[in-house]
């Protein structure tokens, strides 16, 4: 505790600036850490999150990112109420002046932005019970069960829309397709609502990832210029805007509107905007350029940085994670479950789908289909085959 | 102060216990790979251990970003080495809990060993390793002073100091953290008691690999699996063994552990120069007990046949133990060098002759193998046709 009153000061300075310059959030309680322990929340997403498999593969890679210092975490925050903050011990104190002050911008962000109005700011809570639920049925149905359960939840849990209200829409979803109407046992419905309920937490950040970084580095910059003498402030604003693609794309938004509409139209675009319609605005030719971001076809090894392009990508990643877009046909029989992939030009890797339908099959328990790369895969009783 | 629950760790140890699994069943194969070691370290087409969401196949059109990306222009990150640009996929764009990036799954190459042992030993059936130790029980009323460290011992009794530095060493060899992971199968040594003669526990290996002509793939698994079910055994009887390594064909070279495992074969062959190079290394060497290890087809050239019998000899009268490997998948019989030797080994105590035709026959060579080693512990000391030198 004792290295964290060595911030107070500058904490409650750079929260009194961001007041005063109109933002408004929860309480934040921030914490100091190791690497180890940032590595670990960021790959679980949560720090009291159930345990699995998975997660241990991401913590692997970012602790060999972090051995090798490719790459490090410098700060993590949560959208919970209130907020928790994590800072690197091992940051110097300036980078934490920084991380501080980015903080504030999506502290500020999770409270005042439209999208996450009805988020879930208990989820700290609503993950441990989901981990005591995951250990109580552990014990009563056996580890290999749940576990193989688990991974079966977790791989549809991407189909996931933290935004869709619409019933019918969603039932085109797997994930709520599968909650309505699959056979499954209480405890499984259970652990379905679990896990769904943690992917749209996640899924809400991950649908205003790029804009809530830009925010958060623009309040970032705009504080420190208050904090920092200018010639330090140079010298951190040239690293501002050569963070990553998110972070940058965001920023250079939020730097035009305010140059030329002032810090109130800023505030006003955090309220109303998410990724897609950030990206829809924001992404110039100029910026896909500088990003070097493009499309890339591999078999003809040609980029693109035709704008729309990388837009309506970069758009359809956002709305489906970057996975193919994978439909419940509705209105067949009641027996079957059938998905239609939506993009038949890409062809899907043949030997995932297999064992995707596998899956989805040990959910449903009756036939399922598969309509992708001009084929028809059927996973039943007697496996997996394709027509 | 509160405890806390390394749950990152937990789900790591989860995921490497699933990913060990999977790499047992693709161990034939990653065996095989003609450049095993690369940089200390055994690299695999596997990725970390995904979920079976659905993908796009590889020729489907992504989204990426170039080497140049964070603001640094497209022009910085070409050119490296003259090769193509190295181009990203953008799934890390997206943030949140997934990982877009994927690596390639490496391992120490000690722990590939380990991993390469769990599967042979299993799937061979081999004896236990202490049956090897129990052998050279001495009898006596008294407790024996447990002033002596070993990896394995009789009567052991874990010395906690030493365990946590192998634990300390490991985890900074195999995850690049100071920190304890005691895992006592890995990192656990004993105390035990003083050996008659500490030097009873040190050993010479010489390493002797045939590299000419048909070095294909089954060829290389069976060496490679024979030799690690060796270290198997060595390291629990030498706790500091000197492993040296030769690759031969016309002439031999000495090899580092690495290069010894990235061999390209070529050339014709000249067994007599892999036990000439062998005999070489044992000058100076002050190691109680003297391994050589030849793994060869047995097909030398025809002048070379007469040469290489004299070495072959003056080998045997050099070394504690010679174990010759005819390498042979596919059992296409025994022929030329190999034969003679076949025959010669009968006469020489210190001599063993393996026939390798597939990982069953490892085993029948382990026994032999096994065989000297007992006998050696019983004796009280190794080399039953020790000549000084």
């Amino acid at each position: 505790m004792g290295m964290l009153d060595a911030y107070a000061p500058i904490i409650d300075r750079i929260e009194a600036l961001a007041r005063a310059r109109g933002l408004s959030f929860e309480p934040v309680y921030f914490r100091l850490t190791d690497s180890d322990e940032l590595a670990e929340v960021a790959s679980m997403g949560l720090p009291n999150r159930f345990i699995h498999w998975y997660w241990g593969g991401a913590y692997k890679e970012l602790t060999t990112q972090q051995n090798k210092e490719v790459f490090s975490i410098l700060e993590l925050v949560l959208n919970t109420r209130p907020s928790h903050a994590f800072l690197r011990a091992s940051n110097t104190y300036l980078q934490n002046v920084l991380v501080i002050a980015h903080v504030f911008g999506h502290v500020d962000f999770f409270a005042n932005n439209h999208w996450y109005r009805k988020s879930n700011k208990n989820m700290l809570n609503e993950a441990e019970l989901h981990a005591r639920l995951i250990r109580h049925y552990e014990a009563r149905f056996g580890k290999e069960r749940i576990e193989k359960l688990l991974d079966a939840l977790l791989t549809v849990a991407t189909t996931v829309n933290a935004f869709e209200r619409s019933p019918e829409a969603r039932r085109r979803r797997l994930i709520y397709f599968l909650e309505e109407k699959a056979p499954l046992e209480d405890f499984e419905r259970h652990l379905l609502q679990a896990v769904r309920e943690e992917a749209e937490y996640f899924d809400l950040i991950q649908r205003t990832h790029i804009i809530n970084e830009g925010w958060a580095t623009f309040v970032e910059a705009d504080l420190l210029r208050e904090i920092l003498d200018p010639r330090e402030w140079i010298t951190i604003s040239v690293q501002l805007s050569s963070r990553p693609a998110p972070y940058t794309i965001g920023y250079s938004l939020f730097k035009a509107i305010k140059d030329g509409r002032g810090f109130d139209a800023a505030l006003e675009v955090r309220t109303y905007y998410e990724d897609v319609m950030l990206i829809q605005e924001a992404l110039s030719e100029d910026m896909i350029r500088r990003l070097d971001i493009f499309v890339y076809d591999p078999k003809e090894k040609k980029k693109s940085y035709d704008v729309q392009r990388v837009r309506d990508m970069l758009i359809e990643q956002k709305q489906f994670k970057g996975q193919p877009h994978v439909e419940v046909e509705l209105g067949g029989n009641h027996r079957d479950l059938t998905l239609v992939h939506k993009d038949e030009e890409r062809k899907l890797e043949p030997k995932r789908i297999s064992l995707f339908l596998k899956a989805v099959h040990s959910l449903w328990r009756n036939p399922v289909r598969l309509r992708a790369n001009g084929k028809v895969y059927t996973y039943d009783r007697r496996g997996f085959s394709a027509t | 102060m509160s405890l806390r629950i390394h749950r990152g760790r937990i789900a790591q140890h989860k995921h490497d216990q699933l990913l060990r699994e999977y790499l047992k069943q693709n161990l034939n194969e990653l065996i095989q790979q003609k450049e095993l070691i690369i940089d200390g370290r055994v690299k695999t087409q596997i990725t970390t251990l995904d979920l079976p969401t659905l993908r796009y196949g590889e020729e489907a059109t992504v989204l990426a970003q170039g080497q140049g990306g964070a603001g640094q222009g497209p022009g910085r990150g070409a050119g490296r080495d003259g090769g193509d640009e190295e181009v990203q996929a953008l799934g890390g764009l997206l943030g949140g809990d997934h990982h877009g990036r994927e690596l390639r799954v490496e391992l120490d190459f000690d722990e590939f060993v380990r991993l390469a042992q769990e599967v042979l030993i299993d799937e061979i059936q081999l004896p236990p390793l202490h049956t090897v130790g129990r052998a050279g029980e001495v009898e006596t009323d008294e407790m024996p002073e447990l002033d002596d460290l070993d990896r394995i011992g009789l009567r052991p009794d874990l010395n906690l100091e030493e365990t946590m530095l192998h634990s300390l060493l490991r985890s900074v060899r195999e995850r690049g953290v100071l920190d304890y992971d005691v895992d006592v199968r890995q990192d656990g040594w004993y105390f035990v008691e003083d050996p008659v003669q500490y030097r009873n526990h040190r050993s010479l290996e010489v390493y002797v690999l045939d590299i000419s002509g048909s070095m294909r793939g089954e060829y290389l698994a069976l060496v490679r699996k024979t030799i690690f079910v060796l270290w198997y055994y060595l390291e629990r009887r030498y706790p500091t063994n000197l492993r040296r390594y030769i690759v031969f064909q016309d002439a031999a070279a000495e090899k580092t552990r690495d290069d010894f495992f990235c061999v390209e074969s070529s050339g014709g062959t000249h067994i007599s120069s892999g036990f000439e190079k062998a005999v070489e290394l044992l000058e100076g060497a002050t190691e109680y007990d003297k391994f050589l290890f030849l793994f060869s087809d047995g097909e030398t050239s025809s002048g070379d046949f007469d040469v290489a019998k004299r070495r072959y000899e003056d080998a045997l009268s050099r070394f504690d133990l010679i174990c010759y490997g005819h390498v042979n998948p596919g059992s296409r019989g025994i022929g030329g060098f190999s034969e003679y030797v076949q025959e010669t080994a009968r006469k020489y105590p210190n001599a063993t002759f393996a026939n390798l035709v597939d990982v069953g026959t490892i085993g029948a060579a382990m026994v032999d193998f096994l065989t000297f080693l007992t006998q050696e512990r019983s004796d009280g000391h190794a080399g039953r046709l020790r000549t000084d030198h």
